[in-house]
């Protein structure tokens, strides 16, 4: 009879550096007509070749099998369906509508009681740790699947998680754990080099491809990366050699030439700032504009309106600021501060590493209205331009419980993108008839680049914040409560707005 | 060879070894069931008069069979059913009806199930009914109207039955219960689970029907009666049909079970947990390396597969990570000692990260943040990291808080075993300050 | 288009109903104003939708799809496009963040890639797909046409299906008209997937679609287009590097939208041929929205069309708002009908009856000469430093609209400015002028134009010098029908610029001959020259640039009433509110109410009454006090004297209107109960303290 290991040398030139695991899985899988064990987990990092091997050894050995990709099934139905499909060929008597996995069994039953295993059949899940939210039953059920439903079938889960993460808090079926261990440096080589440019000597290219490990490796130890990123910058590599400058045998030359400019590959086709495309192109331009190119975080600029411009500072530095300090910013007669108290000095380093912290409404709105010294009516449009925030995903809205009354929001940009908006001259789009000179304050503003916040508020109630920066601002008298006639100012009814939009 | 040429059946040794692969595969991997049950004797006879009791003078009852996963619940009750139907006058009357919580999620589910399994679809046809019990009361007359005035009894297994607790007020067990309490169909319900604590999941009314009787299933089994057990499930039976072959390997396995070493294995193993899958695995480990080439089982093996089963996978996968993640790793190790296992997020990480490249790295070179934030996203998809709050999506990825689910000891010495890592790393990693 | 249509109904069905009591306008005109507003509506949709307005951009999409496709095909035989097979061409439009406008581009765009590329375009919007399922869902419809009924058979979800659905569905669409160039792509057209608003879809959603979609890269020529509002970034926030490395992405960029804010003020305002226009207030109003708050160009014409139907039915002139013989025709009708209506107008005062027509075609004349002129100037100014009279045009056309541009001191700075231009930056300024009168409609100004093209052939022989006066040639033609004088000089003044040069060939080439040369004399001839172009300039301004006030009949053009654009545009439904609550008689016209002073009326309705005294009171209001007060005042309301209520005793009646009013305060968003004190409620408002 024969030895499944009789496979082994041909398979391993197929699938070059994972010998160990072939042979192992090999002899788990064992005879075809045997039994395997029910269900065997096999985990390593991306493109360690779980499932390329899994797969080419299935294939190669001519098993029954069928592979899922669990990102692909949205439903369970897909998946089922799947299984009982390439397993059964067509399945006449099909799934009921959305299907449990009851459904499934019953009918894989049914069908293999019409034609029974004469092999074990193989259903291979990869990506399996998306079962785990698919249904809380599913991933123990195919743990367990040779014995609901027994046949001589054996599941194979491929994830990059491990293990320990799928175990459900009440336990279940413990599978056979399989580790792909990742490429060592020489392996990657060794593999790499294989796909080497058909016009250019192997040696070359294994070369060159030891320079690029050289740089990348200590980052990344994705072949498909590694794989993306020497196609990419070969042709850099090879330049040289096209002008003649040099010969295959002087690899200083050729290094000092490549290893600039895979630092850059690094910061931008490694990051897919850039395009593969574009690098090519930009690859073929002279050295001289090679500078341009730019990636996509570099085209942070949003155009926005006027008006939310402001709203969008005023929310950064309500986020980002403790609300201790608005006045001391925001206020034009604030009393005397103590020097040693008002920023205590944690606060300093650390609010740029905790990130933004959620403020209510209406502080958003003093700020707003202390930082545009022009008076503006709270419009609609106003409101719906801050909504319009949140959709942008500029702001963001946390707290959904008390929509209705405070609203609270986050600023969801950075200090550059602030600092942008701040800073670009409104002349282009602003009109003739509005005072230039607000961006030009504002860009000396003292709160453009650190702290600030807004007490008064804590003193007389919020809405206070609402109308009496702009009073301070406009005749500079504080805490002076507003006459009704101007009420667009001293009023602002967060519920109100939201009824009537 | 001379050997082989005297029996009386010959195969060759490839052939041998195929058979032994057929016969050990089955009983580890399908769980085939051994002639007689082992360890749990007296939960076997107990259940079967129990089980008989129902079968043949038609007597309600309710039990629940409880123990740690791989104890061997399932094998009990399956073992038991054999010996039951082996019985002619039983075999002809009981009625089975074989439940699992992982399929019959809800009791919608639960009753088409029993029905199908009843084979009443057909008398059910496309009727309505008011409630889940007028529908089981149904089925059940649906039975007595056969062909007897008595109606036949009917054996209700229930497997996960902690499961079965969580169904909507657990109508299925109220009413199973429920039957089981009046005496108008003789009905057996058997529960299998592995929480000791199930009946704190049933309600009280569904509880206080439960004859609250149960069956441990844990076999008192010390180390030699494992060590025995073990042998015994390696072994391979008389009708193996070459006998010499089965013996010379029989006596390999007698010899492999007195080895040194491999009782080491099997001590620790024991002390880890004593049921029966975990023990399948480790022993089906060592049987799939069993090939014509070598066609005994040798201790070696063993120990390998051992080796295999008690594997670090975290270690493995940190094995695979690059420098830099390394890198970040440790900064988020020294975070959590500085401010006790306080969530961090991505900035802090980094900061700590250029603090220690500013300080001493010579092996290490800065990258550029985004470079960092890829690796960063890299461990989160490992979950290696975790973010505390799921809502968080909407934050940007670099303020939101983590929290790191490895231990210190695991990152040392996933460090100490990392292959080539750079020396400065390492004194990073060890030293008290961040 | 439907929702054009739909406009329209509702347009008409508003006209026609005001139309009734618009009591000036007698009736059979009605029809003609509906009719006349339809045209007008239906011009400028067609402006919008045929003016589309990022051409460029779509092209350039076009353009990729394209190559994409193409380069799908050669993927195998190439080295480095199979080393590169595994990622998903990707274009990113970056389109700004006036979204109501998206819509009419991502029309414009599927209708393109249909036409002229593949059947197989899937647009999908991102509140249509909240969850993987609805994503696919919807893809597959779209793509795979509806024949193919994905919703009811859930199984049919996966791409696996579309790929083979795609690849044995042999391209047949009725709408396709391939030329043979692109017969390439008719074997297997590209599969484009566009997410319309990128920002607002879930990240988790579309990870999961973009790692199904590269399962299928192999066997689909799948392009992606993402709509982004913002910025290009948001890409790679929304993606985790791993998902962004399967993409391939493109950036392309629309036109700023204050571009096309100029554009369709250019082709909306500055022309004569659109007979409705905008007096500054409005305009500023409008300009003003756009660019303060959102930059949408569609609701700016919403804006105008909205003023226009105002307008249309306000005005009873309005029926001359229209091409020039049906304007004449109705004034006809109109003089014999009621001339009252003449009279009534304010720009008529001191016009004698029935010139009417005659002041149209002035009118009409007025604005052939205005823009044209109006460009000139702008030309000129735009590239002064510091822009005194504006960098774009519409600045300029509002202080025109304002007041007598020329007798602002900006203008006499900028003319000032102009006399100190160099040379060719002045030459290229005429050059532009000299185009703009040459197209222009106005005869008058068309023949100066003209005169100015036949002059341009002669020669620039002696280098740069000879083209200034060649230019100064250009120019006097304008002169001709003005002033004979200023022609004459000129003539003289080139003729003594003439001989010279032959004698000792001079030049103005540097700055240091320029220099020296004004040493030798006071003026050197360029500057008279230059003097001469401003006077003229300046003159033009001065006998077009009226502003429209001072035209009769003004009123049949231009809407005015910036107050009612305002409040229908910008509303602001919190002052109203406050203004409701504190002086009910804006709104209710009762003349009990109608007093100034802070004091409570008790004519008022009661939440009126309860808002007033809740003025009062601090951060927590104690209702029994509240209800006191109040309680008081209705009493006060019904004669009896308030002391009548001894203490605590509230009829039912007061309490219950009372509590009815409370509520409704607190519906309004006022007041809320609080968890401190369960007898009090807490102010939203502020007040004072």
């Amino acid at each position: 009879m024969p030895d499944q290991l009789e496979h082994l040398p041909r398979l391993t030139h197929l699938l070059p550096c994972r010998e160990a695991q072939i042979k192992t899985l090999l002899l788990l899988l064992g005879e075809p007509e045997h039994y395997s064990y029910p269900s065997i987990f096999i985990y390593g990092h991306r493109a360690s070749g779980k499932s390329h091997v899994t797969l080419t050894l299935l294939k190669e050995l001519k098993m029954p099998h069928v592979v899922v990709n669990c990102v692909e099934c949205v439903s369970l139905g897909l998946l089922f369906e799947h299984v009982l499909l390439s397993l059964f060929g067509s399945s006449h008597t099909s799934l009921p509508r959305g299907p449990s996995l009851s459904d499934f069994v019953r009918l894989y039953r049914q069908l293999c009681s019409e034609d029974p295993a004469k092999q074990t059949r193989y259903i291979v899940l990869d990506h399996a740790e998306l079962l785990r939210d698919m249904s809380a039953n599913l991933l123990p059920g195919f743990l367990r699947l040779q014995e609901l439903v027994e046949d001589n079938v054996t599941v194979i889960f491929l994830s990059e998680i491990v293990w320990d993460k799928f175990r459900p808090n009440t336990g279940c079926f413990e599978p056979l754990l399989l580790h792909f261990p990742d490429y060592s440096k020489v392996e990657l080589q060794q593999i790499l080099a294989q796909d080497s440019c058909p016009s250019y000597s192997p040696e070359l290219y294994s070369s060159y491809i030891s320079i690029l490990l050289g740089v990348f490796y200590s980052v990344c130890r994705d072949l498909r990366e590694l794989r993306h990123l020497a196609a990419l910058n070969f042709p850099k590599f090879c330049e040289p050699l096209e002008k003649g400058e040099a010969k295959e045998s002087d690899a200083h030359k050729l290094w000092r030439n490549i290893e600039p400019h895979l630092k850059k590959a690094m910061q931008t086709v490694y990051l897919r700032e850039v395009s593969s495309v574009q690098w090519e192109e930009q690859q073929q331009k002279e050295e001289k504009e090679v500078g341009e190119l730019r990636g996509l975080s570099a085209y942070t600029h949003v155009e926005l309106p006027y008006y939310s411009k402001f709203l969008l500072i005023a929310a950064y530095l309500a986020s980002y600021n403790p609300a201790r300090t608005d006045r001391r910013f925001f206020l034009k007669n604030h009393g005397r501060i103590k020097k040693t108290n008002f920023l205590k000095k944690h606060e300093k380093t650390s609010n740029h590493l905790l990130g933004p912290k959620p403020f209510p409404l209406d502080r958003l709105l003093a700020i707003f209205y202390s930082v545009v010294d022009s008076r503006v009516a709270p419009t609609a449009s106003i409101f719906s331009q801050i909504s319009s925030l949140v959709t942008l995903q500029l702001l963001t809205q946390v707290g959904h419980d008390d929509q209705l009354d405070s609203p609270k929001y986050k600023c969801a940009v950075s200090l550059g993108f602030v600092r942008a908006i701040a800073s670009d001259d409104l002349h282009q789009h602003a009109l003739r008839w509005t005072a230039d000179h607000r961006t030009l304050h504002l860009r000396h503003h003292p709160v453009g680049s650190h702290p600030t916040s807004c007490c008064l508020w804590v003193r007389c109630g919020p809405r206070a914040a609402v109308w009496e920066p702009v009073c301070v601002q406009r005749r500079g008298i504080p805490r002076q409560p507003p006459a009704l006639d101007q009420p667009q100012l001293c009023v602002d009814c967060a519920p109100a707005w939201h009824w009537l939009r | 060879m001379s050997k082989r040429k005297v029996k009386d059946q010959q195969l060759t040794v490839g052939q041998c070894v195929c058979q032994v692969h057929r016969i050990l595969r089955e009983r580890f991997c399908f769980q085939k069931l051994p002639s007689a049950p082992v360890g749990l004797e007296s939960q076997h006879k107990h259940l079967l008069e129990l089980l008989k009791r129902t079968a043949i003078h038609g007597e309600s009852n309710s039990v629940l069979i409880v123990g740690p996963r791989g104890a061997g619940k399932t094998m009990l009750l399956k073992s038991v059913l054999n010996e039951l139907l082996d019985v002619k006058e039983v075999k002809s009357n009981i009625l089975l009806v074989q439940l699992n919580g992982l399929l019959q999620t809800d009791d919608r589910i639960a009753l088409k199930e029993i029905t199908r399994q009843l084979n009443l679809e057909n008398v059910v046809g496309d009727k309505v009914f008011g409630s889940f019990a007028e529908n089981l009361a149904f089925l059940l007359e649906a039975l007595k109207k056969g062909d007897r005035s008595s109606s036949r009894p009917v054996l209700f297994t229930l497997d996960e039955f902690d499961l079965f607790t969580h169904h909507k007020n657990q109508t299925l067990l109220y009413n199973l219960f429920d039957i089981s309490q009046s005496a108008q169909t003789p009905v057996a319900v058997v529960g299998l689970t592995c929480r000791v604590d199930v009946l704190e999941l049933l309600e009280k009314r569904v509880k206080s029907r439960f004859s609250h009787r149960q069956i441990q299933a844990l076999s008192p089994m010390d180390f030699p009666q494992y060590v025995e057990l073990v042998q015994q499930q390696l072994s391979l039976p008389q009708e193996f049909p070459d006998g010499r072959f089965a013996h010379e390997w029989n006596n390999s396995v007698k010899a492999l079970c007195e080895d040194k070493s491999v009782e080491d294995v099997l001590r620790k193993h024991f002390n880890l947990s004593k049921d029966f899958r975990s023990l399948h695995m480790l022993l089906f480990l060592a049987l799939s390396c069993v090939t014509p080439s070598n066609p005994t089982i040798k201790p070696s093996l063993l120990l390998e597969a051992s080796r295999l089963c008690t594997m670090d996978c975290k270690a493995n996968m940190l094995h695979g990570l690059s420098i830099l993640e390394l890198c970040l790793i440790i900064a988020m190790k020294h975070l959590n000692d500085h401010y006790q296992d306080e969530p961090f997020n991505f900035e802090m990480v980094y900061n700590e990260f250029k603090k220690f490249l500013q300080r001493k790295s010579h092996s290490v070179h800065s990258f550029e943040k985004p470079v960092v934030i890829k690796a960063f996203e890299h461990l989160q998809q490992l979950e290696l990291i975790r973010p505390v709050d799921g809502s968080a999506s909407r934050t940007q990825k670099e303020y939101q808080l983590m929290k790191l689910l490895l231990d210190h000891t695991q990152v040392m010495e996933a460090l100490q075993r990392y292959p080539q890592c750079p020396t400065d790393v390492k004194q990073w990693a060890t030293s008290a300050f961040g | 288009k439907i929702h054009d249509f739909h406009n329209l109904q509702i347009n008409q069905f508003y006209l026609s109903h005001k139309c009734v009591h618009c009591s000036s306008a007698s009736g059979h005109f009605v029809f003609f104003i509906i009719y006349a507003t339809r045209s007008l509506i239906i011009q400028i949709h067609q402006f919008i939708l045929q003016e589309d307005l990022n051409k460029k951009m779509l092209d350039g999409l076009l353009e990729f799809v394209k190559k994409s496709a193409a380069s799908f095909w050669c993927r195998d035989d190439d080295w480095m496009s199979r080393m590169r097979a595994s990622e998903i061409p990707t274009a990113a439009l970056v389109l700004g963040v006036n979204m109501p406008d998206h819509t009419i581009t991502f029309e414009s765009m599927t209708e393109l890639l249909h036409d002229s590329l593949t059947p197989f375009v899937a647009s999908v919007q991102a509140k249509e797909c909240t969850a993987m399922k609805q994503l696919m869902q919807k893809v597959l419809q779209r793509l795979m046409g509806t024949n193919v009924m994905v919703d009811e058979d859930e199984c049919h979800l996966c791409m696996s299906v579309c790929v083979c659905h795609l690849q044995k569905s042999p391209v047949k669409s009725p709408r396709k008209r391939l030329s043979s160039s692109q017969s390439e792509f008719l074997q297997s057209p590209p599969v484009v997937v566009i997410f319309r608003d990128l920002e607002a879809f879930s990240p988790q959603v579309l990870q999961d679609f973009i790692l199904v979609c590269s399962q299928y890269v192999h066997q689909l020529p799948l392009v992606f287009i993402f709509g982004i509002a913002t910025s290009p970034s948001t890409i790679q926030r929304m993606l985790p590097h791993s998902v962004s490395s399967l993409l391939c992405i493109e950036l392309f960029q629309s036109l700023s939208c204050t571009q096309h804010l100029a554009t369709i003020i250019d082709k909306l305002f500055l022309t004569s041929k659109f007979h409705f226009k905008f007096s500054a207030k409005v305009l500023q109003v409008l300009v003003g929205i756009f660019l303060y708050h959102d930059f949408s160009v569609c609701n700016f014409i919403k804006g105008l069309q909205l003023s226009l139907l105002e307008h249309f039915h306000s005005q009873p002139l309005s029926v001359l708002c229209c091409h020039k013989q049906e304007a004449l025709v109705h004034a006809q009708q109109l003089n014999d009908r009621d001339g009252c209506v003449m009279k009534s107008q304010t720009s008529l005062l001191h016009h004698p009856q029935g010139v009417c027509q005659k002041l149209l075609k002035s009118l009409h004349k007025y604005h052939k000469n205005f823009y044209p002129a109006l460009r000139c100037l702008h030309v000129l100014t735009s590239i002064l430093p510091k822009y005194p009279l504006g960098k774009q045009i519409r600045e300029l056309y509002v202080l025109c609209l304002e007041k007598k541009v020329w007798e602002t001191q900006e203008y006499d700075s900028a003319m000032q400015l102009i006399r100190m231009l160099a040379k060719d930056e002045l030459v290229t300024c005429l050059q532009k002028c000299v185009e703009i009168l040459t197209f222009c409609k106005s005869k008058k100004l068309k023949k100066v134009g003209e005169g100015s093209a036949e002059n341009r052939p002669v020669p620039p022989s002696e280098g740069n010098t000879l083209e200034v006066d060649h230019h100064a040639l250009l120019l006097h033609p304008f002169c001709v029908p003005a002033k004979y004088t200023l022609y004459a000089s000129t003539i003289k003044c080139i003729n003594h610029l003439h001989h010279p040069y032959s004698s000792f060939n001079y030049s103005f080439q540097t700055l240091l001959e320029m220099k020296e040369c004004r040493r030798t004399r006071r003026k050197t001839p360029y500057e008279i020259l230059r003097n001469a172009v401003v006077d003229y300039i300046d003159n033009l301004v001065k006998t077009h640039l009226y502003p429209p006030e001072s035209q009769p009949l003004y009123e049949v053009w231009y809407y005015s009433s910036s107050g009612t654009v305002r409040r229908h545009l910008n509303a602001t439904p919190r002052t109203s509110i406050q203004t409701a609550l504190s002086h009910p008689y804006c709104y209710l016209q009762n003349e009990a109410l109608k007093n100034d002073s802070g004091i409570i009326s008790s004519a008022a309705p009661d939440i009126c009454i309860i808002y007033k005294l809740h003025l009062e009171c601090g951060r927590l209001i104690n209702l029994y006090d509240w209800l006191e007060a109040y309680a008081t005042v209705a009493t006060a309301a019904e004669g009896k004297d308030p002391s009548a209520i001894e203490g605590g005793k509230v009829d039912e009646l007061k309490h219950a209107r009372f509590i009815r009013a409370v509520s409704e305060l607190e519906f309004l968003g006022f007041v809320k109960s609080t968890k401190q004190k369960t007898d009090h409620v807490a102010r939203l408002t502020w007040g004072g303290c």
